[in-house]
């Protein structure tokens, strides 16, 4: 049985159907990526997963249970913690109030420390900027944040929403590194990216979404080579 | 195409000639009005010189003592505000009924004599008594009234909130009558302590002292504590706040608990100053606080702060300064317009106050 199943969910905005019957799954330990064009519902989906959007139809599993009418920050206690599209830090906040946001159903203060450590271990950057209001960072800098402050929910699941948009290349490749070291860490991830070349090259498993739909599925590698996908998003 | 852009330059040409509108006319003379009332009132009344030094004391130091009761009521506001995006404007009934509560055991402990032989003591348990009022109705407000519209976009939970004032004040009128009924006035409220060689009354240095604690309390809270980071955070973004695993419901009560707190202090601080209590008194320094917190920035709590005494000071200290340097007599009973006019100028000129967000600004 696989860690998350996203069974056939349609969401609508209003009257319009954003997410025509979308399913698929994420096994453990698996980089798993939703790949796709502006508006397909890659965030769409994310955040239906989140409990943040409520699917008409269909069902989202954990670990076979069912998450629907379960609302959000319960979501996230179960282990799905998000990093958002275009990353919505907590800008007036510290970094350490970030990470401490993060962290925050977690009763367990010991073991947060030893993440933050982690965190900071993973993110030198970070370390040095604790104190600093979040908002002050750079768009790097603010992608590790958002990093950081989910992985300190200790996620089952981690859903990253377009973590290389707006970074420059070398953040970009940066972002694609961290997301490899965290998975290899054994956190398993589910990637939403416009950049689909990274995106394939380190994914162990692809769907490639098209205005509500996935339309194509195969391993990450096998996407990469593709005739259909490269004509499509290669280029 | 070429009509659309010949026309989208035909429009700047235009509205270049007509450059002031009949509206900049009118905020123009607003402002050059109110720089003439302020500098002419100002240097009149010091060619004057009615008034002493000792006087100009008791004003600033009256200001104060309002001022800091604003600070606390726009607290509320202000909090509330950041998390729900919501201007609650049953707050200043909210004032009330902790003032109302906090009556019944002052007039109690009076009668016992209890006010007058252990003054500390009774003016704690006041203070617990309408403390605990004005949190629990808050909180109680919040979940009976505004959480059913919390997804309602548009204006219906304001109107809402404009219901829950009223339901409050008329509850308290039926409840308790329409009558003004006289705080007790403990002798010892009446002595005066030294300030800088002037002589201030002590309930004034006690209301400034209770509400300054109060907010250095609050402030701490909000700034050092997991529910008070909460609360930021679900002020910045509450649906991301939710995905983190916040509670944005328990974060709500918890602002709303506080701001209640904050309000049943300042309920028995206003009654102590102006010693009555009735059920219409909240609605009066409730606007008046939540000018204040716009005034400093609506969302802010150190704006709410800083603009609560800001604004206790203007009206205290303005009706003397300004006013009677240009000849009105009986200036003190224009307070209140000194008050208002200094909202809507705010209003007008600067919306987002000294230290904060817009308020037309909505989240996404």
């Amino acid at each position: 049985m696989a860690l998350l199943e996203v069974d056939a969910i349609h969401v609508f905005y209003d009257n319009i159907e954003a997410l025509k019957g979308v399913s698929f799954s994420v096994d453990t330990k698996q980089i798993v990526t939703l790949v796709g064009a502006n508006g397909a519902g890659k965030t769409t989906t994310l955040r239906a997963i989140s409990g943040v959007l409520h699917p008409r139809g269909g069902d989202i599993r954990l670990d076979g249970e069912s998450l629907s009418g379960v609302a959000p920050h319960e979501i996230a206690a179960l282990g799905l913690m998000q990093v958002p599209e275009g990353r919505r830090i907590f800008a007036r906040l510290t970094v350490d109030e970030n990470l401490a946001m993060g962290a925050f159903r977690r009763r367990d203060r010991q073991a947060v420390a030893e993440d933050k450590e982690r965190m900071f271990t993973l993110f030198p950057r970070l370390r040095e900027r604790q104190k600093q209001v979040a908002g002050t960072l750079s768009g790097g800098e603010q992608q590790m944040v958002a990093t950081a402050r989910a992985l300190m929910g200790r996620p089952r699941v981690l859903l990253m929403d377009e973590p290389s948009m707006g970074l420059s290349p070398v953040m970009v490749e940066n972002v694609f590194e961290t997301i490899r070291a965290i998975n290899e860490q054994g956190v398993t991830i589910l990637l939403v990216e416009q950049n689909a070349l990274l995106a394939l090259s380190i994914a162990d498993y692809a769907y490639v979404m098209e205005s509500g739909r996935i339309v194509l599925t195969g391993r990450g590698k096998d996407l990469l080579d593709d005739e259909k996908v490269q004509r499509a998003y290669l280029g | 195409m070429t009509d659309v852009a010949a026309s989208r330059g035909f429009i700047p040409k235009l509205s270049t000639l007509s450059r002031f509108t009949f509206v900049d006319v009118v905020l123009w003379a607003l402002r050059i009005g109110v720089i003439i009332v302020v500098i002419g009132g100002t240097i009149g009344t010091l060619i004057k010189a009615r008034y002493g030094a000792a006087q100009w004391f008791d004003f600033l130091v009256f200001g104060v003592t309002i001022g800091s009761v604003y600070a606390l009521v726009a607290l509320g506001y202000t909090m509330v505000y950041g998390v729900l995006r919501l201007i609650n404007f049953a707050h200043g009934d909210i004032m009330m009924t902790g003032a109302f509560s906090g009556y019944f055991v002052a007039s109690s402990f009076a009668e016992s004599g209890f006010l007058d032989t252990n003054p500390f003591l009774a003016m704690l348990g006041i203070l617990a008594v309408a403390v605990t009022t004005s949190t629990v109705i808050a909180v109680l407000t919040e979940r009976l009234a505004y959480r059913p519209f919390r997804r309602v976009r548009g204006l219906a939970p304001l109107i809402c909130a404009i219901g829950v004032s009223f339901f409050l004040e008329q509850t308290f009128r039926g409840a308790f009558g329409s009558g003004v009924r006289a705080y007790p006035d403990p002798k010892w409220q009446k002595n005066t302590l030294d300030v800088f060689g002037f002589s201030v009354p002590l309930v004034e240095v006690l209301v400034v002292a209770a509400a300054l604690i109060s907010m250095l309390v609050l402030y701490v809270i909000v700034q050092r504590t997991r529910m008070g980071t909460a609360m930021r955070a679900v002020s910045e973004d509450s649906d991301t706040a939710a995905m983190m695993g916040i509670d944005v419901n328990k974060v709500v009560v918890f602002t709303f608990a506080l701001g209640g707190a904050m309000a049943g202090i300042a309920g028995v601080c206003y009654a102590f100053v102006f010693k009555q209590v009735y059920f219409f008194m909240g609605f009066t320094p409730g606007i008046k606080a939540f000018g204040a917190a716009v005034l400093g920035g609506i969302g802010s709590v150190p704006g709410a702060m800083l603009g609560g005494l800001f604004l206790g000071i203007v009206e205290s200290v303005g009706p003397a300064l300004f006013l009677d340097g240009i000849g009105i007599t009986a200036p003190y009973q224009l307070r209140d317009l000194i008050a208002f006019t200094l909202l809507i100028m705010v209003l007008i000129f600067r919306p987002y106050g000294i230290m904060g967000e817009r308020m037309a600004k909505k989240r996404a």
